[in-house]
């Protein structure tokens, strides 16, 4: 798709992820034991031919800037196009700390303005999916509708008091959209991956920026609907999909994908998934490794017991250390005879000889970056 | 103009590897997999990258494509610069005529126009056989400071296998006097590891001679380094004592990967000071399943293990299915190993299927090869030692 182009949003609210995002952006953090979320949205760019992506910034970005690099591990280090990386306090115009996406594009108009492409993908980052989406560019021409918005009918996407949902008359025409309902009424929930005109955008941005609003579902996408100028069309993604908005749907996409089904939905063959390279050795085990279902990253060394865990690259567990429904994130450290359940550990934290660390099932304990107990 | 380089590294990577038997059918020596995620050449490219060696010419001539494809632009081993880089050499056409490489030292000659492009002081070349990880920056600095015109690189053998090497005698400041390939009563045990560095200038002067000389056989162990004894040129042997692995058989390539398992490994692939580079398929982690016995073992992304591994080095995109029992054993990238089928002592080679039942290799006895893209039927039997390609018949 020579003719698009992509935008990632990365500001989403995390304050349910409480220590997970204190130093990084959900787009920043690390799932399925290589992978960071912002992997998925933009693999899905990448899968569909777009070769200009730009990543708006919002805080916290230092980590997010050092994942993506020069855009490399993804082929977008092309020179005309390539991956832009857009931190806040750019330029005059752009106002720094955004009051919401709207405020955001307009930012960043003159990226926008100096792209080429006539369509643009518009996607959030907290939520991951892995999407056909050159499929959903071909449908946005075919129905010839002003915006496109990409939904699911799964209902582990469905929160009170948080997201958009869409309803649909029988053309797939967005008839009604409800947005942060206490109780959701339509079961077709906004993934926040939009299709439309750039210039189109542009102007409509820019329009209700001058009014003195700030936020593109409410303010922009809502208003649409209701005055009924532009034709809104929804298209349906039949995929795995997984909001990362708390510490618990956190943990609970990175057990799901110890399914293989689950994981076959999210890791397709036919659409890779591209990450940040480390260059570490294959995982190596011990004489006396024990693993049952569980997710394995390059660069481990493991001598002790792991159940139902996700281990992340260069992640040592040690002899009669016993690991058991966790994510341990990069360099993390299990040693001799510790017990730990329940526990999501930051990078580089260790565990020390002995200790015994068991979370409630439902509310993982999370140890920060560093840590060590 | 390009910015001159003080060392160009050429590696000849065109060797067939005959004796590495149906391994080698398709792939280059230097392209074959090797310790769960690596192929030969990422040994010396990454040891290039790491010595600060930023254009690096590969020679190709047995089977390239695999080869090609695999160094692409460079960029896993970060030498897709625009000064320089891996650049692929297979021979070509010119007026004169076009010819394949005759020899290691002909097929350098073919290619000075490429080294003097980068006006380098010093070349360094390279084979793409071993498994090691050296510091070429230290033997130049060496090379340097004895004002050599050669420098070769030698490691220790054991004094009784000395007379299967090519040994460099030497005197007491380590210059070389006299090289013999494989002695039959050997004055030392430094054996030469294919490894030079030249001065540039002089190597052009012996390039020329030796291939105005039609009696030669352009080798670079047979005529350039006697020749240049013979002139009383300075060379002088670089002592090397880390791990070196020759992987010219199946039976040193299966040993080099059990090498990795052995506690603590003879070579540290952990170090992240010289890590070995390699190109990335892109997959997700590995999945050790419910039932599953892994000990011992290497095992790598995109891997899916629901059986039993012991003692084995699992490349990418693997699957172990239910029942099925790998010892012993190297399975390389895509291959599947069925339901209930038993893999001892045997090299499965990229992209094979063992069916279901099916009993390859035994405990003892020589190293069972499954060739690239064979489909074992259920329930077949292999013996030690035997070699199974597609137009193996059953």
């Amino acid at each position: 798709m020579k003719n698009a182009m992509g935008i990632i949003y990365t500001g989403e609210n995390d304050s349910r992820l409480r220590e997970l995002t204190m130093l990084r952006a959900i787009a920043a953090l690390p799932v399925a034991a290589r992978f960071r979320v912002i992997d998925f949205q933009v693999s899905s760019m990448v899968n569909a031919g777009i070769k200009n992506i730009g990543v708006i910034m919002q805080k916290n970005y230092h980590s997010l800037m050092d994942h993506l690099g020069s855009g490399k591990e993804w082929d977008l280090h092309g020179k005309n196009e390539g991956l832009h990386i857009l931190p806040p306090f750019l330029t005059r115009e752009n106002v720094g700390v955004y009051t919401g996406l709207l405020d955001a594009i307009r930012s960043n108009t003159n990226y926008l303005e100096r792209s080429k492409q006539e369509t643009l993908v518009l996607s959030g980052s907290d939520i991951i999916y892995n999407a056909r989406m050159e499929e959903i560019l071909r449908f946005h021409q075919d129905t010839g509708a002003a915006v496109t918005l990409m939904y699911t009918k799964d209902p582990s996407m469905r929160r009170n008091e948080l997201g958009t949902y869409l309803n649909l008359d029988e053309a797939g025409n967005i008839v009604d959209m409800e947005i942060q309902p206490t109780n959701p009424s339509y079961e077709n929930s906004y993934m926040k991956v939009m299709i439309i005109k750039r210039e189109l955008l542009l102007n409509l941005v820019d329009k209700a920026v001058a009014h003195g609003l700030h936020d593109l579902d409410r303010d922009l996408l809502m208003k649409m609907v209701q005055e009924g100028q532009y034709k809104l069309n929804a298209y349906e993604y039949k995929g795995e999909c997984w909001r990362i908005d708390s510490v618990q749907s956190y943990f609970k996409f990175n057990m799901d994908i110890l399914d293989p089904e689950k994981r076959k939905g999210i890791f397709r063959d036919e659409l890779p998934v591209y990450t940040k390279v480390r260059d570490e050795m294959p995982a190596l085990y011990g004489d006396n490794a024990n693993v049952v279902n569980s997710l394995i990253a390059d660069g481990c060394q493991i001598e002790g017991t792991v159940e139902n865990s996700v281990l992340f690259r260069g992640v040592r567990v040690a002899p009669d250390a016993h690991i058991k429904n966790c994510i341990i994130m990069q360099d993390g450290q299990v040693h001799f005879g510790a017990y730990i359940e329940n526990c999501i550990l930051d990078k580089q934290s260790v565990i020390k000889r002995n200790a015994k660390l068991i979370g409630p099932d439902a509310y993982p304990i999370v140890i920060g970056k560093n840590v060590v107990i | 103009m390009l910015r001159k380089k003080t060392c160009v590294a050429m590696l000849l990577a065109g060797g067939q590897g005959s004796r590495l038997g149906i391994l080698t059918k398709k792939v280059a020596k230097p392209a074959v997999p090797y310790g769960g995620k690596y192929r030969i050449i990422d040994f010396p490219l990454s040891n290039c990258t790491n010595s600060g060696i930023d254009t690096v010419g590969v020679l190709t001539q047995y089977q390239p494509l695999e080869l090609n494809s695999y160094i692409g632009s460079g960029a896993p081993w970060d030498l897709d610069i625009s000064n320089g880089g891996v650049f692929i050499l297979p021979p070509y056409q010119t007026v004169k005529g076009s010819e394949w490489y005759r020899g290691t030292a002909n097929a350098i000659y073919q290619n000075m126009s490429f080294i003097e492009e980068y006006n380098p002081d010093y070349v360094l070349i390279l084979s793409g056989d071993h498994i090691y990880k050296m510091d070429y920056n230290a033997m130049l600095n060496d090379h340097i400071r004895n004002d050599a015109d050669a420098t070769i690189a030698v490691r220790p053998v054991p004094w009784e296998e000395a007379s299967r090497f090519g040994i460099m005698n030497t005197d007491d400041e380590n210059r070389i006097i006299e090289f013999e390939e494989k002695p039959k009563k050997p004055k030392s045990n430094k054996a030469s590891m294919g490894v030079y560095i030249f001065t540039w200038e002089k190597l052009r002067k012996y390039l020329m001679d030796d291939e105005a000389d039609k009696k030669s056989s352009n080798d670079f162990g047979k005529n350039i380094i006697p020749n240049m004894l013979g002139d009383q040129q300075r060379l002088f042997a670089y002592n090397f004592e880390g791990y070196w692995k020759d992987v010219g058989t199946i039976e040193s390539l299966w040993e080099a990967n059990m090498d990795l398992l052995s506690d603590p490994a003879p070579i540290n692939l952990h170090d992240k000071s010289w890590r070995i580079y390699a190109k990335n398929a892109g997959f997700p982690p590995h999945y050790i399943a419910k039932g599953a016995s892994v000990v011992d073992s290497l095992i790598t992304e995109g891997s899916e293990i629901y059986g039993t591994v012991h003692h084995s080095i699992i490349f990418a995109g693997v699957t172990v299915e239910e029942g099925a029992n790998v010892q012993d054993s190297v399975i390389m990238p895509g291959s599947v190993i069925k339901r209930g089928a038993v893999v001892r002592r045997t090299i499965v080679a990229e992209n094979a299927a063992i069916g279901a039942g099916a009993i390859v290799g035994e405990e003892t006895g020589n190293i069972a090869v499954i060739g690239q893209g064979v489909t074992l039927p259920a329930g077949t039997s292999v013996a030690a030692g035997v070699q199974v390609d597609q137009d193996t018949t059953f």
